[in-house]
């Protein structure tokens, strides 16, 4: 009796240990950047995860793997300020937080807020603003935890539908939600959104599930639909096919952006409140392209 | 027969053992010769810091990652490019210009010719290692590295120690930098006897252009102790720094015997022809080392270094790594009159205790007139409370980064109604204790918040400033998060006598609000004005102070887009005693201009940092 009880025991036991253990493994992004800058002739050699205006950053840590997204506001060009340096330098500082392990997996709002907070820390008097929308997986706990200010955002995929997306986040037509230093002067002119206005969002991942960051350049010229469809090429996670799928959907929808027929999203929301318009959205492109697997050293 | 084979035995083996002893000399002279790094026992460990224990100063805010100290652990963020980054650790200070000020204390005299150091900063390495070499990567205006010191205690374990030790590694005096690019440095550094991984960089930047950077450490080293000494010898004679580790011996040695010697009576001839203060007079130019050993000589002298004339300031900083317990209660004896004391960086790591300490101030504080206690972690609330019964005359107390002391401590400084000098730099203070002190502590002359991040709300501080402490000269506000014009209004209308007045990183001061033009009109005695990184610093700002402030020496505006050239020329041409002027990340003054100024006005050292 006592026997088959202790036997019971060990069976139960060793089925949980089982169970657990597809669970107690900790998982990963793997991910591959493409973009594209909206004009080449600018010819302004920049270093690496920076399209344009936009910049990106990809930074792993012992707990979790972060990446962002950021749209520099184009408008500064005209008041001489390189928009371009706000986004990178606000990339940089989160990549550098998350790689120093300031940061809570569960908060990255609080990565974008002590980034921002950062940037005003530097010698150097930055001028500019950018979107943003910050992605955490947190490695044990299987979580994704993301951040989205502005009208960048991440869309998650899987079986070939889309479960997760980010709202935008807009004041009127084509004015997202942006951080944003300015000029004393201008200090009550220029639209400054603090950090914690971002929207945040935390659900469960499984393996396998398709994770794409983009600035609005991706979203504006592709609809979802025919997002799904260059995923639906997506055979593996070997970093070489998530980077070629990346490459593709960042060249459609570098294509896509300068035809003048094609009834582009952004044309179709810009009929829908009265502007005629069609044709593409000619703007910088990035896109971040990750698949949830499980974690090799 | 036998014999013949044993002779021939006998032979071939004593030929076949010499050879082989001869052999095993020769190629270990030979290792010693090409300074062989590899024995086949011992592989050299690289390391970089795992951590950053403890520091005096930095530049950088409170929780933040741009120019602060923590910066100096792990990889190199910088390295190799040289410029002025916010990946790397930076000090507070650099130059002679906060030397200048009349907010720095007196030197102490009886300084030993060997110690420069001005700021330190302890690095712990995740395994401890026989040292064979230390590189620090300084990635702008190198050169402000004087001394690298290494510890026996392994700052993560959980024994406690039983015998903590500091060894000098190398030793330097401070050098002018030739040129703000990046350098690797890499000292020869002296063989000890123990394997470490706590290492301290002690920095002197008086002699640079700017502030230097360091960007990261590395040290390599061996984890079993090498048999043969293997490294580049070391340069510099040891003998005089090593000698500290005796002090304690001596220190008994000096003072412990007094009382009973003092009775029997000696001859000590020709020198008993000499003047008592005559031998005063000479012994008062000896280091405390030096000083104790004379001590040992003879009676006579023993009376002479041990006459608390000696002693009416002390200064210990120097010998932080060796004073202990027993070192303060031999001093207590002949600190009968002490009335400046320095026991700034001492006590650290269990050396002197919260009881050791209180004992010798209850003995020997009633004189005491000022109190340097920078970095003195072991203090507590109840240290405070004996310094403001006893030393009811106080009136100069340095407290700066004392960090670990709890905000509820400041409170009894209130007590001390003399003070004319207070240093609260980095410290946990709070607004209802600070508030307090300057209710009653009216004399104030000197008052250091830097980064006090506690207190929040500066413009009542500044307020309580103008109404109880009017004759205040020098004030330093680095970082104060909150200061409004408004505070800055009453601090400018009630303090006329300010000559000092830092103001860096101070963000929500407007200059809209006209508080800086207030300031130049009404503070002519201006000699200092530090505005570093208010990006809100204009023309009409400068051409005040201009008009103003022509008394002013030092001037910092890092940072704004909206000074002009024009401007500064109206400032330079009225400011005839201006030494220093910081115009570094100014979008309108580039190094033309710069260099314009600088041949106009040799006398000015205008400063112009870049990244790249």
């Amino acid at each position: 009796m006592i026997s088959v009880l202790s036997y019971g025991r060990l069976v139960a036991r060793a089925v949980l240990g089982g169970l657990s253990q597809t669970d107690s493994r900790d998982y990963s992004l793997v991910t591959a950047s493409c973009g594209f800058g909206k004009d080449f002739r600018k010819g302004i050699l920049k270093k690496g995860m920076c399209y344009g205006d936009d910049a990106c950053f990809v930074a792993r840590h012992r707990s979790a793997d972060v990446l962002g997204v950021a749209d520099g506001v184009g408008g500064w060009r005209d008041y001489g300020v390189d928009p371009s340096q706000f986004s990178v330098t606000l990339m940089r500082a989160c990549k550098r937080m998350v790689k120093e392990g300031h940061f809570t997996p569960s908060n990255p709002v609080g990565i974008l807020t002590t980034s921002y907070y950062e940037l005003l820390q530097n010698k150097i008097p930055l001028l500019g603003s950018s979107t943003a929308c910050i992605v955490v997986l947190d490695r044990q706990q299987h979580r994704l935890h993301t951040a989205n200010l502005g009208d960048s955002g991440f869309l998650v995929v899987r079986g070939g539908e889309v479960v997760h997306r980010s709202d935008e986040q807009q004041h009127y037509f084509n004015t997202p939600f942006q951080l944003s230093i300015a000029p004393p002067e201008a200090e009550g002119d220029i639209l400054s959104d603090s950090p914690e206005a971002a929207d945040s969002s935390s659900f469960d991942v499984q393996l396998g599930d398709i994770i794409l960051t983009a600035t609005d350049g991706l979203f504006d010229n592709m609809s979802d639909h025919m997002i799904l469809q260059e995923l639906k090429k997506l055979k593996d996670s070997n970093y070489e096919s998530i980077q070629q799928t990346a490459r593709s959907i960042a060249e459609q929808a570098h294509e896509l952006a300068y035809d003048p027929n094609y009834m582009s999203p952004f044309a179709q929301f810009a009929c829908d409140n009265g502007l005629n318009v069609r044709g593409g959205k000619p703007d910088d492109i990035t896109v971040l392209l990750s698949i949830v697997a499980e974690y090799t050293d | 027969m036998l014999t013949l084979l044993g002779m021939f035995y006998y032979i071939c083996l004593r030929r076949r053992s010499r050879s082989g002893t001869r052999g095993e000399v020769l190629t270990s002279r030979r290792a010693v010769e090409c300074n062989q790094r590899t024995l086949p026992l011992s592989v050299e460990v690289k390391q970089y810091a795992k951590e950053v224990l403890d520091f005096s100063s930095h530049y950088g805010s409170e929780n933040s990652m741009s120019y602060t100290m923590w910066n100096l652990a792990g990889l190199p963020n910088v390295y190799p490019s040289s410029g002025d980054f916010t990946q790397t650790a930076v000090f507070r200070m650099y130059g002679p210009w906060w030397e200048q000020c009349s907010s720095m204390p007196q030197p102490f005299p009886r300084m030993p010719l060997s110690f420069h150091s001005q700021d330190y900063i302890e690095l712990g390495f995740e395994e401890p290692v026989y040292p064979t070499a230390l590189e620090v990567l300084e990635t702008y205006h190198p050169g402000g590295i004087v001394q690298i010191l290494a510890c026996s205690l392994n700052p993560f374990s959980q024994n406690p120690p039983s015998d903590v030790r500091w060894e000098v590694l190398w030793a330097g005096k401070p050098t002018k930098s030739l040129n703000p690019q990046a350098r690797q440095f890499s000292p020869s550094i002296k063989q000890i006897s123990f394997a470490t991984n706590l290492i301290r960089l002690e920095v002197n930047s008086s002699m640079l252009d700017y502030y230097t950077e360091l960007d990261a450490v590395i040290l390599r080293g061996v984890k079993e102790r090498p048999v043969l000494a293997l490294y580049k010898t070391p340069m510099l004679d040891m003998s005089d720094l090593s000698d500290g580790e005796d002090e304690d011996r001596e220190l008994e040695a000096c003072y412990g015997r007094q009382a009973e010697d003092a009775k029997r009576g000696t001859g000590n001839g020709y020198f008993d022809k000499l003047p008592y203060e005559l031998i005063q007079l000479i012994v008062s130019h000896l280091t405390l080392p030096d000083l104790c050993r004379l001590a040992q000589t003879c009676k006579l002298l023993r009376q002479h270094c041990c006459d608390p004339l000696q002693y009416v300031q002390l200064s210990l900083q120097p010998y932080w790594a060796w004073l202990s317990d027993a070192s303060l209660g031999y001093l207590q004896r002949c600190c009968t009159m002490v009335q400046r004391i320095n026991l700034s960086w001492t006590g650290n790591r269990g050396a002197l205790t919260v009881t050791g300490f209180c004992s010798f101030i209850k003995a020997c504080g009633q004189g005491l007139v000022c109190l340097e206690l920078s970095c003195c972690h072991f203090l507590t609330e109840a240290c405070l409370e004996v310094i403001s019964q006893t030393c009811t005359g106080l009136q100069e107390l340095n407290l700066s980064s004392c960090d670990r002391l709890q905000p509820q401590s400041f409170g009894h400084i209130a007590k001390l109604t003399q003070l004319r000098r207070l240093v609260l730099y980095r410290t946990k203070v709070e607004q209802t204790a600070i508030l307090n002190i300057l209710t009653f502590c009216t004399e104030l002359k000197h008052l250091n918040l830097g980064s006090c991040v506690m207190i929040e709300d500066y413009d009542a501080v500044a307020s309580l400033l103008s109404t109880r402490c009017r004759s205040l000269l020098s004030l330093d506000l680095w970082r104060c998060k909150n200061l409004t014009e408004r505070g800055l209004a009453d601090l400018a209308s009630g303090c006329r006598l300010l000559e000092e007045l830092d103001l860096g990183w101070c963000s929500t001061l407007q200059s809209s609000s006209g508080c800086f033009q207030n300031l130049a009109r009404q503070l002519p005695r201006l000699r200092k004005l530090f505005l570093t990184a208010n990006r809100t610093i204009c023309d009409s700002d400068i051409e005040e102070l201009a008009a103003g402030c022509s008394a002013l020496q030092h001037l910092d505006i890092l940072g704004t887009r909206m000074v002009s050239p024009a401007s500064l020329w109206k400032l330079l041409r009225s400011c005839s005693g201006l030494l220093l002027l910081d115009v570094s990340f100014c979008s309108q003054i580039d190094a033309r201009v710069v260099q314009e100024l600088s041949a106009h006005f040799p006398a000015v050292a205008i400063k112009k940092s870049f990244t790249q």
